[in-house]
C-alpha cells in the first residue's frame, strides 16, 4: 500500500500555537518564519489564516485575476514558496525530550514574534494538530 | 390617545445609536464627500454619464391598468422613468463597525420609501430603481454609518466580516477591493463591488479613530457593551423570546400578554 505524503510524528509532539490579534500581510509573515529558522527543536511549522484565490472565483468577473498585493511569493530559509493566504495561526510542533527544552523553545519563539508581531498575539503551548496519519491522508493516494 | 412611535429600548450607547440610526427624524451627520461620479464606478452598473436603461414605458404614458392601489401610491422617481432594479451592498465588520446589517435593514425601512432589503450575518443588500439607488448609496457612503475601514462596498464574496482585522486595520477582503494608503492614511478602491479594477483610485477617506466607533457602534459585543449589562433590552430580549416560544409551541399558556 502507498504512504501518505505528509510526515507525521506518530507521537504527539508538542506544539507552540500563536494566534496572532490581527492577520499579517506577506512581509511579517516572511519575517516571522525566518525568526522561527534560526530556533533549534522546531519538527515543522503549519501556518493557517484566510484564503486568498489566485482569480476571482464569483460573480460576474469570474475568472480574472485577483492581484491580491498579499498573495505572493516569499523566501523563507533561502527557498522560495508561493504564500497563498492572510497569516492568522502558527502550529509549531518542537522536537524535544523535556519540559525545560521546551520552555526555552518556547521562549525563543515568543521573542520571534515579539519583534515581528505588531498587534499582539497569544501563546498556547499544547497539542493542536494530528500526529499520525488518517483515512484522510489517503484521499487521492 | 396620540401614539408616538417608538424605536428600541435601553439606555446603554449601541441602544441609544440603534434608535438614532432608525428614526428618520435624525439627520445622520455626513463625514465625507465622495463624488457622485465615483459612487456609480463603485457599483459599477453603468458608466458615468450614460443613459439609465429602462425595463418599463415611463409612467406618465398611461400605459398603467387601472388599479385603485396604483392611484394611491406615488412613485419614486426611477418607477416614474421605468429604470432597471439594481443593487448595492454592504458589508460591515464585527469588530464595531458603526452599524450592523440586521440594524441597516430597521434604518433602511424606517427612513426610505421603494426600496427591497436584505439581510445576512454579515452583508445588507439594497435594492432600488438605479436612479435613487445612486442617490441612496450616495448617502449612505458619505454619511457615518460608513467607515472607510470597517464597511465595505462588496457585490459578491463578501466574506470577511468575522474574520480579524489586517495590520492596517482594515476588514479582510480576499479581493482586495481597496487598499491602505500608507502616505495619506486614508482607504483607497480600487475595484468595483464585484472586483472590476477602476480605472482611477477612489478614496474614501481616513477610518475613524478605533475609540470613536466603538462609541458610536449599534454593536452590542462582551468586549465593548455588553447586552445583558442593558436591563431594558434584556428585558425586550426574554419578553420577545418567550412570546415566541409560547406562540410557537404553547399558545394555551399565554396569561395576560
Amino acid at each position: 500500500m502507498m504512504k501518505p505524503p505528509a510526515e507525521y510524528a506518530g507521537v504527539p509532539l508538542p506544539e507552540v500555537r500563536i494566534t496572532t490579534n490581527r492577520l499579517l500581510g506577506a512581509e511579517t509573515t516572511e519575517k516571522i518564519l525566518n525568526g522561527l529558522n534560526e530556533i533549534e527543536h522546531i519538527r515543522q511549522i503549519h501556518v493557517s489564516g484566510e484564503s486568498l484565490p489566485k482569480t476571482i472565483n464569483s460573480g460576474p468577473n469570474k475568472g480574472l485575476d485577483n492581484n491580491h498585493t498579499e498573495r505572493r511569493m516569499i523566501t523563507v530559509c533561502g527557498n522560495e514558496l508561493e504564500l497563498r493566504h492572510m497569516v492568522g495561526s502558527f502550529y509549531i510542533e518542537l522536537n524535544v525530550e523535556d519540559e525545560e527544552m521546551l520552555e526555552e523553545a518556547a521562549g525563543k519563539i515568543k521573542d520571534v514574534c515579539d519583534a515581528f508581531i505588531e498587534h499582539g498575539f497569544t501563546l498556547d503551548i499544547g497539542r493542536y494538530s494530528k500526529y499520525r496519519p488518517s483515512l484522510r491522508d489517503y484521499r487521492g493516494v | 390617545m396620540s401614539y408616538k412611535r417608538q424605536f428600541y429600548p435601553g439606555e446603554s450607547d449601541p441602544a441609544k445609536a440603534r434608535r438614532r440610526i432608525m428614526d428618520p427624524k435624525v439627520k445622520l451627520r455626513k463625514l465625507r464627500d465622495v463624488p457622485m461620479e465615483d459612487v456609480v464606478k463603485l457599483m459599477g452598473h453603468r458608466n458615468p454619464g450614460e443613459d439609465y436603461k429602462s425595463i418599463h414605458p415611463p409612467i406618465e404614458e398611461g400605459s398603467e391598468p387601472d388599479c385603485p392601489i396604483r392611484k394611491l401610491v406615488t412613485p419614486i422617481d426611477g418607477a416614474k422613468a421605468g429604470d432597471r432594479i439594481r443593487y448595492i451592498q454592504f458589508t460591515d465588520s464585527v469588530y464595531f463597525a458603526p452599524v450592523s446589517p440586521y440594524q441597516r435593514a430597521w434604518m433602511y425601512l424606517s427612513r426610505h420609501r421603494g426600496i427591497d432589503t436584505g439581510t445576512l450575518s454579515g452583508r445588507q443588500i439594497i435594492e432600488v430603481r438605479e436612479r435613487d439607488l445612486e442617490k441612496l448609496a450616495k448617502e449612505y457612503i458619505d454619511n457615518e454609518t460608513f467607515d472607510s475601514a470597517l464597511t465595505g462596498i462588496r457585490g459578491a464574496t463578501v466574506h470577511g466580516h468575522a474574520c480579524r482585522l489586517d495590520e492596517n486595520g482594515l476588514m479582510f477582503d480576499a479581493w482586495q477591493r481597496y487598499v491602505w494608503d500608507d502616505e495619506k492614511k486614508e482607504v483607497v478602491y480600487v475595484k468595483d463591488q464585484v472586483a472590476l479594477p477602476l480605472d482611477t483610485k477612489i478614496s474614501v477617506g481616513k477610518p475613524a479613530d478605533m475609540a470613536d466607533v466603538k462609541k458610536r457602534s449599534t454593536i452590542f459585543r462582551v468586549d465593548g457593551v455588553d447586552m445583558r449589562d442593558d436591563k431594558e433590552v434584556t428585558m425586550y430580549q426574554h419578553r420577545i423570546h418567550l412570546l415566541r416560544t409560547l406562540g410557537g409551541y404553547q399558545p394555551f399558556k399565554f396569561k395576560g400578554e
